[in-house]
């Protein structure tokens, strides 16, 4: 149907529309009129997608100078294709509508694994290999030496791309990963570079946080991308820890061991250049004395090894003399080394900051900061000069090159941490040093100054009012919007003791107590004879799942569980996993019913969803906060204490319900869905931690439900099941369903005002 | 007393005869001498007693025997199908003893008594027996179960049964003679659709329990025995390579339960244990299963993540770096779970094995359709069809239409042609339906209405209020004269005559043609069932008939079935008369 949001035409694909995506849609527009940014938390299973990209697209119909551009980011590939699926639909009823065929181009953005078509390297199974394989076969050098010697193997793909395909512009239409790769099969050209390419001029981008945020890979692709776009964050509840991954770097023994080697390599390599053909060294001189900013403009393809976050004032600069030819540079490697590796034999932890780390270099091995500084760089041209095909094997000297950067451009929001040994095991060396960013703004702050819109949204994102602290933008809106809903469809118990009233809980004091295992136990035992279908369960860490699983397996309480439903465990092995996972899904749709045993923060909770008869219960085991004695997470919140006045506890807490909240929200997946969420910890029912749950479910907690046992949860859970799988009436509509006419009354526009909280 | 005796077969020198006892039904020997058995047998046992008398037990092919000492005939004689398990006494007990129970609950116990050998006897008895019975056993109980269940879920089966074979107007292999084969085909074709699945739990209900004397007993049953095998292949070719010829059957039982297989938390210490390689198979076969990766690209984490960090990037280290500095603890925390994943996909896999054949069968006949399409093209629609599904809100939609159902078709051009007719002239072409129908046309045309001739409204009226229900016309109608005179119970009588006559009367005509020596034994047996149906049931009936002064005349009809069966069998035996003379 066609909307008025504000003044403002937008089609929408569907004939009804939910009250809260009209008023998702309110908001939207108003960021956008703004010009500024926006936090919006809308429950998941509401149609988020598909409204953002309604106004969006709208938006971007009606003012085409304002903005040029969505980049939509999401955070897995699986998303990634779902977004562009429902671009496709919205898209096509346009043309369904106006009746013309539209001018819009959408593409999706992958990595090469999964947009290769070529026949060897899209065979290989990792991406490193992938990447590594498609370097050695398009780098510039490489394309150079086959003019002079046809035996050299090239990819026909590129070649074809590189001779035609930016001449022609891709044809308007909306490309998935798979289109684009039947689109470059067809053509002969090479899908990842001509995506790569097209986003340049493509109205709107789908692509994963990583093009925006890592700035090892930002640079490259997502560096000339226009001023006037709209940038959408999806499932953005994370978002501050991808941040912080994308600028942390940690070096153990293994990688200086394989720095040195490759260290070796470079040297020999020099060397044999030098004797035949030394002329490419005195030229690559020449090149870094005229300064970087000539060297970054290279070709394409070879960017693989980026460097981090380069200030612009780097690249104007010359390389410093000292680092400026090849075996100078080589020997200044050897030196940062061997100083590494004295500082990795430690006995106890040391803890200091950038400055403290630069003093201590200059000191030890006279390093300075400044040729540090240009570490990334200076390899990354070594490293074509000496036409390195290989480069994947030189992935430990560009970590320590990279570290050297960032430790020398970043003095503030960073701490350098070295750990003789693992806590878990004291008895074993295994030294660790931890260069740890600490302050996730500092990786979306050119994304955030960039851009002039950037919308941050999930299904959970409470408490909002966190995430422009920690992030550090000012937003022009901030909301949260309930679920309207024809029945309650989700139901939140919190389940605080057992039967025999002793208080369940994971804190630490008790978490190895027999009882509360044997409670936890109990109540996964007597919801598996109660939830039909699947049933899903959640810990707080990778370690306390395996304790608890053994101790259930010595008390025969899985043998009994067994009884009622196969149960499927996740391990830290991705593929195990998968399999697990796909076999607790055959297990629920062939009427068996299953338990899947899972982790917090592990990827099942983060990228799985468990629609409908896949997950019946979702069952959070305790609350997941960190790991608590990590130093890193220690210096992180001495760290946001100071610099943005965010008490230790408030953060842990927002931490751990954030990821309960999203454990237990994997279940509601649309309002036609149904599940139960069962927080099995009695410290849930504390206002700290039930405020810190997103709107949408916390409105259905009600005061009976906050300590029940585990004889109650069950009564009320059978009740409610039986009360869901009646079929479900037609009686949506008007309530949490609206038709055009019933969007216009005066009556529900007031109803639906009240949707969106204002924070 | 069951009918379940139908494979038997009478051959000289054996009878039926009834028990000291009375007992219908069981099998005793009066031949003269044993020489004439042609069966072979197995084993011979002397010194063994039954009901305080010195004899010998003989197991033979087909039936275990025992004969009084000195006497050359069989006192006691079982069919091996007839018996339900064989009992024996325990070990420490002075009498030494086997037990037959029979499926109909009655017990006969043998006891050795050789000073000897006594144990040595009864344990050869035992093995053998234990070898045989299974043969046996599993025919006749699905014979048996299965007639019992048909009867059960047929009243009216039962009820004939009880009328034909209960008052002896036919023999219980008589009754079941074509009634078993063919049932039991289409149980097979039920069969076929739902097998039992697997309890996840089996192994739990193989808790052991102590015996009291620093022992632990496992209680073993056939089904949890097959649970094992069908769940775990690898013990099962164990089974078949060790079992009986390395080690009996308890042996291998013990071994599985004292082995590091059964308790996966404990780590595979020695390679000396029978079920290693069990385990190794296992292992193998969990590594093909995540090997072979997941169709749904959905669920497949792996590739989950668009970009995932490199190695030596981001904040947390990742999993523990290696595994030697795992504690022995959590190696078998993490043996553990390993071992719930596989454990219940091999159960799943259980119940979908038959599944896939099939699928797979079906795919291989689609492919031969020419419909199947590329793999590497195909898989792509799996997910997208996948994708689709994650997109839709079904409430969002107006509901005009619903999906319809597609038509699967496994051979289209049949579907557009239809069967080829196989009388071609019988079919009029389509220019004869052009033809007829404007011959029609043309009549239709010319019609002219005889308005002289109809008949006036008023006698138009009548003849329709005649011919309407309770108009002069519809009256007399014997229907509705039979439900309000008979009684209830006299119907439901004549009900059960006519299902009875029936039966026996398809059995008569199933006879013809009688080109057999077996069909016409048995079409003269059928003649004389006929007429002791006749005199036993319908004569009865039509003198209780008469005595209630009902004046129509029920039996009618049956008798003139029945007539028209002697005539058939009179003409028949006349023309065989003629044909011998």
């Amino acid at each position: 149907c066609r909307l008025n949001i504000d003044g403002l035409l937008v089609y929408f694909p569907y004939d009804y529309i939910y009250p809260e995506q009209y008023s998702y849609m309110l908001e939207l527009k108003r960021t956008l009129d703004a010009k500024g940014h926006g936090a919006l938390e809308m429950p998941s299973g509401t149609g988020k997608t598909v409204s953002l990209l309604s106004l969006i697209v709208a938006y971007q119909r009606a003012f085409p100078l304002e903005v040029t551009k969505l980049i939509y980011c999401s955070r897995t590939v699986p998303e990634i294709e779902k977004v562009v699926e429902e671009l496709r639909r919205l898209i096509d009823f346009y043309e369904k509508e106006t009746g013309e065929r539209s001018s819009f181009l959408a593409l999706a953005l992958s990595s090469r694994k999964n947009l290769c078509v070529h026949p060897e390297v899209s065979s290989l199974r990792f991406g490193k290999e992938v990447d590594g394989k498609c370097h050695s076969l398009t780098a510039s050098y490489i394309r150079a030496q086959r003019h002079s010697d046809s035996s050299v193997q090239t990819c026909r793909f590129y070649e074809e791309f590189d001779a035609l395909g930016r001449q022609v512009p891709l044809p308007a239409g909306i490309y998935n990963l798979d289109d684009l790769k039947s689109f470059g099969r067809r053509r002969g050209w090479c899908p990842y570079y001509l995506a790569r390419y097209s986003i340049l001029h493509a109205n709107v981008v789908v692509y994963s946080y990583h093009y925006l945020l890592d700035p090892k890979i930002a640079d490259l692709v997502s560096k000339e991308l226009a001023k006037k776009s709209v940038v959408v964050f999806d499932e953005a509840h994370n978002i501050d820890n991808v941040c912080i991954d994308s600028m942390s770097v940690n070096i153990t023994r293994r990688t200086l061991d394989r720095t040195q080697s490759n260290i070796e390599t470079l040297q020999n390599t020099i060397q044999r250049i030098k004797d035949t053909d030394a002329s490419r060294l005195q030229e690559e001189y020449r090149r870094l004395v005229e300064g970087l900013k000539e060297a970054n403009v290279a070709r394409e393809t070879d960017v693989y090894l980026s460097n981090p976050v380069l200030p612009d004032e780097i690249l104007q600069e010359a390389v410093p003399g000292s680092i400026r030819s090849a075996e100078h540079f080589v020997g200044f490697l050897k030196r940062l080394l061997e100083y590494l590796k004295s500082r990795l034999r430690v006995q106890h932890v040391v803890q200091e900051s950038p400055p403290q780390f630069l003093k201590d270099a200059f000191e030890k091995v006279c390093i300075d900061r400044k040729p540090l500084r240009f570490c990334a760089e200076r390899l990354r041209s070594l490293l074509r000069t000496l036409e390195i095909a290989d480069i994947a094997d030189f992935s430990a000297v560009t970590l320590i090159s990279n570290f050297a950067t960032l430790v020398s451009t970043y003095s503030k929001g960073f701490t350098i941490i070295i750990e003789p040994f693992e806590d878990r095991t004291p008895s074993i060396a295994n030294p660790i040093l931890h260069f740890s960013c600490m302050d996730s703004s500092i990786a979306i702050k050119p994304v955030f100054e960039r851009f002039q819109t950037v919308i941050i949204t999930s299904g959970t994102l409470s408490p909002l009012d966190i995430y422009p602290k920690i992030l550090d933008f000012r937003p022009v809106t901030m909301a949260s919007f309930t679920m309207t809903l024809a029945r309650a469809c989700l139901c939140p118990l919190i389940v605080g003791r057992g039967n025999d009233q002793v208080a369940i809980s994971s804190k630490f004091e008790t978490r190895e107590d027999i009882a509360v295992i044997r409670n936890y136990g109990n109540l996964l035992l007597e919801m598996s004879s109660v939830v039909p279908d699947g049933i899903v369960a959640f810990f707080t860490s990778y370690q306390y799942m395996e304790n608890i699983v053994a101790s259930w397996y010595e008390q025969g309480i899985l043998e009994n569980i067994q009884r009622n439903k196969l149960i499927f465990i996740e391990t830290q092995d991705a593929a195990e996993t998968s399999m697990a996972l796909e076999k607790y899904q055959e297990a629920c749709e062939n009427g068996r019913g299953a338990i899947l045993l899972s982790v917090a923060r592990g990827k099942v909770s983060e990228g799985i969803d468990f629609v409908h008869h896949f997950g019946r219960a979702v069952i959070m085991f305790g609350v997941p906060y960190v790991y608590t004695q990590s130093r890193l997470l220690k210096a992180r919140l001495e760290y946001l204490r100071d610099q943005f006045q965010i008490r230790e506890n408030d953060f842990l807490t927002f931490d751990a319900m954030r990821h309960a909240a999203q454990c237990v929200g994997r279940v509601i997946r649309g309002k036609t869905d149904y599940g139960l969420m069962i927080f099995a910890d009695k410290r849930y029912a504390r206002a700290d931690k039930r405020g810190k749950l997103p709107r949408w479910i916390q409105e259905h907690i009600t005061d009976s439900s906050l300590n029940l046992t585990i004889d109650e949860t069950v009564q009320l859970s059978k009740h409610f099941l039986r009360d869901m799988a009646q079929p479900f009436k037609e009686d949506q509509l008007g309530l949490s369903l609206l038709t055009l006419d019933q969007l216009q009354s005066e009556e529900m526009l007031k109803k639906i005002a009240q949707i969106a909280h204002q924070i | 007393m069951f009918p379940g005796r139908s494979g038997l077969k009478v051959t000289g020198g054996w009878v039926l005869m009834d028990e000291e006892k009375g007992e219908v039904g069981n099998l005793v020997w009066a031949g003269t001498a044993m020489a004439t058995s042609s069966e072979e047998v197995l084993l011979v046992v002397k010194r063994v007693r039954q009901k305080k008398q010195d004899g010998a037990l003989y197991l033979m092919a087909e039936r275990v025997a025992w004969a009084p000492e000195g006497k050359d005939r069989f006192s006691v004689s079982h069919l091996y199908a007839d018996i339900r398990c064989q009992k024996i006494s325990p070990d420490g007990k002075s009498k030494i003893q086997l037990q037959l129970v029979l499926h109909t609950g009655e017990t006969t116990n043998f006891h050795f008594t050789s000073e000897s050998s006594a144990m040595k006897d009864r344990d050869a008895a035992k093995d053998l027996l234990q070898q045989l019975l299974p043969k046996f056993k599993r025919k006749a109980n699905k014979e048996l179960e299965e007639k019992n269940r048909m009867l059960q879920e047929d009243p009216l089966l039962f009820q004939l049964y009880k009328d034909l074979v209960v008052s002896q107007v036919i023999s219980a292999e008589e009754f079941w003679a074509n009634r078993v084969s063919m049932n039991s085909v289409d149980h097979s074709l039920t069969n076929s659709k739902q097998e039992v699945g697997i309890s996840a739990a089996f192994l739990a209900d193989v808790r052991p329990q102590t015996d009291g004397c620093n022992g632990l007993r496992y209680n073993l049953t056939s089904d949890i025995i097959e649970s094992i095998f069908r769940t775990y292949p690898a013990v099962k070719q164990k089974y078949g390579e060790n079992v009986p010829h390395n080690l009996t059957e308890k042996e291998f039982w013990t071994r599985f339960f004292q082995s590091h297989y059964f308790h996966r938390d404990r780590i595979s210490t020695g390679s000396q244990d029978l079920f290693a390689e069990c385990g190794k198979l296992d292992e193998q076969g969990l590594k093909s299963m995540v090997g072979q990766g997941v169709r749904n690209s959905m669920v497949d984490l792996t590739s989950l993540e668009d970009k995932s960090l490199d190695e030596g990037y981001g904040i947390s280290s990742g999993p523990s770096t290696s595994s030697h500095n795992k504690t022995l603890k959590e190696n078998s925390n993490a043996a553990i779970i390993k071992r719930f994943n596989h454990h219940s996909a091999m159960v799943l896999a259980t119940g979908l094995r038959k599944q896939d054949a099939q699928n797979e069968q079906n795919g291989e006949t689609s492919s031969t359709d020419g419909n199947s399409k590329d793999s590497d093209f195909f898989q792509p629609s799996v997910k997208k069809v996948k994708l689709q599904e994650a997109i839709e809100y079904a409430d969002l939609e107006q509901e005009n239409g619903r999906k319809p159902v597609a038509l699967n078709l496994k051979k289209s051009d049949r579907y557009s042609h239809g069967p080829t007719p196989v009388q071609c002239q019988q079919y009029a072409t389509s220019q004869d339906i052009i033809n007829s129908v404007n011959c029609i046309r043309h009549e239709i045309a010319d019609y002219t209405p005889r308005l002289t001739q109809v008949l006036s409204s008023s006698t138009a009226s009548t003849a329709i209020a005649a011919l309407s229900p309770g108009g002069v016309l519809m009256q007399g109608g014997t229907q509705q004269a039979i439900n309000q005179m008979v009684p209830n119970d006299t119907q439901c009588e004549l009900k059960h005559l006519y299902v009875a006559a029936g039966e026996l009367l398809r059995h008569f005509w199933s006879c013809f043609p009688v080109n057999t020596p077996f069909l016409e034994e048995k079409v003269v047996k059928m003649r004389s069932n006929l007429e002791r149906f006749q005199v036993t049931k319908l004569c009865p009936f039509q003198e209780k008939m008469q005595r209630q002064y009902l004046s129509t005349n029920l039996t009618g009809h049956l008798e003139e079935m029945l007539q028209t069966a002697y005539n058939k069998f009179h003409a028949w035996q006349t023309r065989r008369m003629l044909r011998k003379t």
